[in-house]
Formats: C-alpha cells, structure tokens, sequence
C-alpha cells in the first residue's frame, strides 16, 4: 500500500488501480502473495509486481479477463482445487471479481483514473466503527448490581465493547415499573436499545429514560404512557425509533417528538394518533 | 495385578494415567476432554457454593449472570452469548412449507413457458442431468406452464402469482430469492439440511444453534419453539419428527418446545388435580436434589440441562397460559388473520401464536404446513394449500409490520427443494403433476435486516437451472446467523474433534447483496 500512499500524494484524482483493485489483493491475496510469503513467486502488492507475474508466467493479460489466469483462478467453483484463494479462506465478493474484470478488459493499466471506470460498483460505504456508548467492560461490576437491583436484564449489543447494552425485561415486564428505571441512573449513558413493551411503566419513569443520553431504540409498547410522559425525552439526541405501540399517546405526543433530530421511525398502532399517508406508522422526520 | 518386577509393557503409561499420559491420543481431544472436565469441575463447585437460590441463575445462562461472574475484574472479560457483532434480527419466524410448494406456480414467472405446452423439455436444458426415480421412466417430459396466472405488484414490481392475493399486497416487504439449490432429491434428507446444515438426522436445528449462540430474550418461554400446522388437505404427507428441531449434539436445554393444538398446548405441564404449585415445586427441589447427587458422583453436564429443563418447565407452567389465552387480542386482530385464526393447529392460529412468541422475545419459532408435495393434481392442491396459509402469511407480515416489530424479526418462507417444469404423468392444461428438482427453488425473507422488495437470484427460462447468483442452502444458513450477528465461521461447537458449525466444512457465504 506504500504506492497507493504515495500515488494519492501527488493527485488530485487517484487511478482506479489504486483505489479499487489494490485494496482487493490486500483484502484477499497479499498474506500469500506479498513480502513475506510469495507462493508461486507470485507478489501481489505493487502493479509491477501483479505484472511481473508468477513463476509459469503472467497472471494477467491486459484487455482479456478470461485469458488471465488471476481472473481464472478467482472465479472457479468454490470447491475446484484450483480455486484462490485457498485453503478455505472467504473468496472474492461479487463486485470484487467484477472490479477485476473491468480492471483487466480496459488493459489492466497502473494510471487510469477511477472517473474512468464509471460502470465500476460502487464501493462499500466505509462505515467506522461509531462507539454508540462507553466501553462497559470496567464498569461490569457495577452493571451487574444495578441490573440486580433494579431486576432487569443490562446485555451487552455484542461482542464490540461500545455497541452499548440492551435494557431488557421480557422475562419479567411485570416487575419492571418506574421505580426499577430509576436505579438504572449509575449506568444511563451506556443504555442503547431500551426494550420496556408489556413493562409498568409510566410517564413518571420516562424521566429516567431521558437520562439515558445514547440510547437508539425505545420500545413502550402497551404501556401506561401518555403524550404528556414524552417531554422527558427530549434529550434523547441519538433516539432513531420509538415504539408506542397500544399506548396512551395521542397526536400531541408524536408532535413533540419531532424535534429529536436522530428519530426516524415511530409506531403509533392502536393509540389515538390520527393516522396520516401510511397507517400505523408515522415517520417524523 | 501385574507383579512389581515384571516388565512393564510399552503401552504402561504409568498407575494413575490421565489423559494428558495416554499416547496416540490427539492433542484436540485431550483439549475437548479438559474443557468439559473443566466445565464439569466447575459446575460441581457452582453448586455447592451458590446453593438452589444461585443454581437457577447459573443454569439460566444468561449475560448479565455472566457479568455477575465478572465482577471485580477490570476490564471484563466478554462473556459468551452474545452476537459477534450487532444484530439486525432479534428474532426469526420460519414458516416451513414441508413437501415443497412448486416455484413456477408461485414466485418464479416464466411467461414463456406458456407458448410451449406439452412440448419436451430441450435436453440442452436438461444436460444429462439424472432425474429423480419417480419420473426417470416416464417415456417423455413435456413442459408444463403454469396454470396460474401473474402479475406485477407494489413498488417492487414482484411477480406475484393468483394463488397469493393477500401476500401480493405486502410484496414491497418481500425479499423474493430465486436460486436456492440442494442436493438432497428426496423430503427427508432435503428437509433435514435445510433445518440442521446436513441430510443426515443428528444434527443441532438452526434455532437450537440461536440458542447455544445468544442464550435465551426471555427465560420464562423456550429460545426455540415449533408449531406443526393442521393440514387443509392430506396427500403425501411429510413426516415430521424432532429429528428437525433437535439440539444434536449440544446440550438438550436448545432443542425446540413443540407447542401443540388445543387447551394442553405443552403436554403434562399442568399440575394434576390436587397438587398446588407449592407442592409442585417441593417435588422439583427434591427431584434437583437427587439428580445433584448424580451429578458430582458421575459429572455429566447432561444432568445440569436435565435440571434446567424441570425448572424451564416450571417456569412455563405459568407463562404459557399467558401466551396461549388469546382473549385479550382486539376484534381488529380476527379481522386480520380471520376466523381459521380462533381454531388451535390452524396455520392461521400458529400464526398470531407466532406474533404473540415474537412480542414475548422468543427468538426462533418455526411453523410447519405440510402437503405442498403434489406430483399429481397439482392445480387444485395447490390453490388450496395456499388458500390456507395466503392470508395468515400476510396478517403476521402486517401485524408485525403496524406493531413496530419487522424490522427486528426476520421472517422466512418456503421449502425444502424445488419441482419439476415438466409433468410428471398426465398432463392437461388445467391438470398436471410436478416432480422433485433440487437444482433451484424459490423462498422469500422479509425483516429482520434483509432489504425490502428486492428479487435476489434468477433461473433460466425454464425454471431448470440456475443462470445468476446461486444460493446454497450453506449461504442461506450464513446469511440467517449474520442477520442475528452472528459469523458463522465462529460459531463452533466442539464434537468429534472437529469444530462442529451450522455451515459445515464445505464453503459458505452470506449472500451480502440481501442485507438491508
């Protein structure tokens, strides 16, 4: 990659090569085929070197994908013996091969630009890893005693430490009321998905809701709360969707949530909430 | 016996051998053998430290129970239970149309079938292709076009057959695949792949696989539950065993609880007449207490999942009454699903039941319609197998839709194996016959992170061969795993000596292209 480095330095525009197709023998290939092993004799970590070719010879015939043996090899069945890359490791996506095929058939060149290759899939949007709330792992003690005290369940999304918890109660909706939301408080910030449907919840407990500054996800379904509950959430900046589901809430409440810049979806099946173009939902923004 | 002086023999690995002393043993046993000693060990100690109180919190598995376990360590390790990475699904509904319903009647349109009636499939089409023994006798293979007819509907512009009129107005939920392919030829091997990743019966279901992956939402109900549907019609029917939702080779707790029809929906839960909860629950203590007994004498694990079953037993004796008195559904609910919905074992009724596990967190609950298998009088059996399930498939899809809960729970629709273009025995425009073809078949998916209204796949204008974007029943079991976060490459059991996995050893991959 010390090329495409080097490559984007002094262009405004970087070559297709550069953006597009080294990133696929870095993905897939270069552990096998670079610096430190070159099986074959084959390197493919630079353009000089994808051309310099393998010990039998070239792997790439500029201007006929199906006359190159790199096409070749990457698109035999998953269990021919030949197929690369070996051993069992994720073979190339689809538009990775088609990013080859077009690579090759346009002459396989180091300096055409990406604005030339406008039938190229588009690429991946690079989604960074957002921390949606605090790394919870030094506070797991103090997770598990508020859980237990509150007599909820706090799990963590998943195995990425900032993906926040899930605030979950469907084993005992009963025993949830406000009084349990209120000793969530010590670990608010880290509450992404709130799942309280079927809970004792009440206006009063939406306060300690609102406290809960990264939460994502808020399901009220079929609880006591009201259009007037929702004004504790308006601090809610991240809050995406809102279930209100068989609750109280009227056209009041959903009004007041648009304000919340992050909200998308709102569900309002079964309250007093005139229903506008599509029925049972309402989306606010 | 052997006297001190005696030789000892080359294979004497001293008197008190552990495993680790046993040559010719490979390194991945002794490694299988000291995690379930380990295990062993440390369950025994868990017991007796924690006592009763803590035994059920142990068994339960769950996260946070973990978190307790980690207290003081900083930071914490991961637990386990949890998804790799975020989710898109929390929960799956797999509708199971067993015997197969034929793809040309309702998702895959081939309009130029129409202008060749009775004539024979080209054997370019064909290729030598080894045909089923049900119809590789039959002297020709005329072409038989569907006798239904399509059109276009929602802003996807699916093709959606007569016979789906309720399930055409959610088209744009539907995410309609057309390239599945299998192996297996015949109902059970075809069925047991598509449940377990493998024809042959042993292996875990993919709902006991959720489960010993992501523990249980909610502790109170099964992770895993499978319905079996009243049949509208009986013509070969498939068998249908636990062979299809069993746990395998992990731990029985992940096997599914079959809920069945009527007022006793998991049967000998109810206390007999007399005996009251308390009762009950001093009768389990005692039960626990012999089968702890047995446990630090022998050790097996089996016996703490024999354990968790009583106490999940226990637990259902109260919330499956809950789940199953549907009194509290509003009039706009029978509205939806219709009046089959009221009677118990209805497709109808097995799917609002499905919406109320849904609503409760159960993370995996499969329904099963049997009598899709028609090699003969195809037209008539099919319209009315889809008579029956048309309008519930589309109320759960609405119903989960208008509750805010699609978009969290995946649902899932189809077979095992496709069917034939050409007739198996007499053929009429209006009657005809379809025999087994696993080269391609149709299934469609909506929620749960997979991406509306889109058509994935497509078939040759035969319906014979796949000509874009094949779907091994692998890929589609991927895919299912990474909805609920899941790589299916690291979920692994260890069993044999080989990293057991839902996917096999053959390749696998997450069809990308159908993730919202």
């Amino acid at each position: 990659m010390a090329a495409a480095a080097g490559a984007t330095f002094a262009r405004a525009e970087p070559t297709f090569y550069t953006a597009r197709v080294a990133p696929i023998f870095e993905k897939h290939c270069v552990g096998c085929h670079g610096p430190d092993k070159k099986k074959a004799g084959l390197r493919l970590d630079s353009f000089e070197n994808v051309m310099r070719g393998a010990e039998s010879g070239d792997v790439v015939t500029s201007g006929d994908p199906k006359k190159s043996e790199l096409y070749r090899r990457v698109t035999l069945p998953e269990t021919d013996d030949e197929v690369m890359p070996s051993d069992g490791k994720p073979h190339l996506a689809r538009d990775e091969i088609r990013i080859l095929e077009i690579w090759i058939a346009a002459g396989a060149a180091a300096d055409k630009l990406l604005s030339e290759f406008p039938d190229a899939p588009a690429p991946k949007p690079v989604v960074a890893q957002v921390p949606l709330a605090p790394d919870w792992r030094p506070r797991a003690a103090e997770i598990a005693a508020v859980a237990k005290a509150a007599g909820v369940k706090l799990v963590p999304r998943s195995q990425i430490a900032t993906d926040g918890l899930v605030l979950r109660t469907a084993s005992a909706p009963a025993r949830c009321d406000d009084g349990a939301l209120e000793k969530l408080s010590p670990v608010a910030d880290l509450i992404v998905d709130a799942e309280l449907a079927r809970t004792k919840v009440t206006d009063a407990g939406l306060k300690a809701i609102g406290a809960c500054q990264n939460l994502r996800s808020l399901d009220l379904t079929r609880t006591a709360v009201s259009s007037a509950g929702l004004a504790a959430l308006a601090s809610l900046q991240h809050l995406e969707a809102i279930n209100l589901t068989e609750t109280r809430v009227d056209d009041g409440g959903v009004e007041r949530l648009k304000a919340l810049p992050e909200l998308k979806q709102v569900w309002v099946f079964g309250t007093k909430v005139s229903t506008p173009a599509e029925p049972a939902k309402v989306v606010a923004k | 016996m052997h006297s001190p002086d005696h030789d000892l023999c080359s294979d004497h690995c001293g008197e008190n051998p552990t495993i680790w002393d046993l040559p010719h043993v490979p390194l991945g046993l002794k490694q299988e053998w000291l995690r379930l000693e380990t295990r062993r060990h440390f369950l025994g100690r868990g017991v007796k430290a924690l006592g009763w109180a803590g035994l059920a919190t142990l068994l339960g598995k769950t996260a946070p129970d973990l978190l307790a376990g980690a207290a003081g360590a900083a930071p914490a390790p991961m637990p386990a239970l949890l998804p790799h990475f975020a989710p898109k699904a929390k929960r799956a509904i797999y509708l199971f149309m067993a015997g197969s319903p034929s793809q040309f009647e309702t998702w895959d349109y081939k309009p130029a079938l129409a202008q060749m009636f009775d004539k024979d499939l080209p054997e370019s089409v064909r290729g030598g292709q080894t045909l089923t023994g049900m119809t590789a006798s039959q002297a020709r293979f005329p072409i038989a076009p569907s006798m239904y007819k399509f059109a276009q509907y929602g802003k996807a512009g699916h093709w959606v057959s007569e016979l789906f009129p309720h399930t055409a107005k959610v088209a744009d939920e539907l995410c309609i695949l057309k390239s599945l392919y299998t192996e297996a030829i015949n109902h059970e091997p075809a069925i047991l792949q598509i449940t377990t990743g493998n024809m042959f019966p042993g292996r875990p279901s993919i709902g006991a696989w959720l489960s010993y992956g992501l523990g249980a939402a909610n502790d109170e109900l099964p992770t895993f539950v499978v319905m079996t549907s009243k049949m509208p019609l009986r013509t070969n029917v498939q068998a249908l065993s636990n062979r299809l939702w069993s746990s395998g080779f992990l731990s029985p707790e992940h096997a599914a609880v079959a809920l069945r029809a009527g007022s006793d929906p998991v049967l000998y839960i109810n206390n007999p007449k007399g005996i009251g909860a308390d009762v009950r629950r001093a009768m389990l203590d005692g039960v626990n207490e012999l089968n702890r007994q047995l446990f630090d004498r022998v050790g097996d694990p089996e016996i703490n999942a024999r354990i968790s079953q009583y106490e999940m037993a226990f637990r259902m004796q109260t919330s499956v009454p809950e789940l199953t008195d549907f009194s509290n559904e509003p009039a706009a609910t029978w509205d939806l699903y219709g009046p089959k919905a009221k009677e118990p074992g209805t497709f109808a009724y097995n799917c609002l039941m499905a919406r109320r596990l849904a609503e409760r967190g159960v993370r995996f609950t499969q329904i099963f319609l049997r009598s899709w298998d028609q090699h003969s009088n195809l037209p008539n059996n099919i319209r009315t197998m889809a008579e029956d399930s048309d309008r519930p498939t589309y109320a759960l899809i609405t119903d989960l839709k208008q509750r805010g809960l699609l978009d969290d729970t995946l649902v899932i629709w189809g077979g095992e194996f496709g069917r034939t273009v050409y007739s198996q025995g007499v053929l009429r425009p209006d009657n005809y016959g379809r025999d087994h073809h696993p080269r391609c078949f149709s299934m469609w998916m909506a929620g749960g992170g997979v991406k509306p209204g889109m058509s994935f796949g497509e078939t040759d204008d035969f319906s014979y061969n796949i000509a874009k974007d094949p779907i091994h029943i692998r890929d589609l079991h991927a895919t299912i795993l990474h909805l609920f976060g899941l790589d299916h490459q690291k979920l692994t059991f260890k069993f044999q000596g080989l990293d057991q996995r839902l996917t096999g050893v053959l390749p696998a991959k997450v069809i990308d292209a159908i993730l919202a």
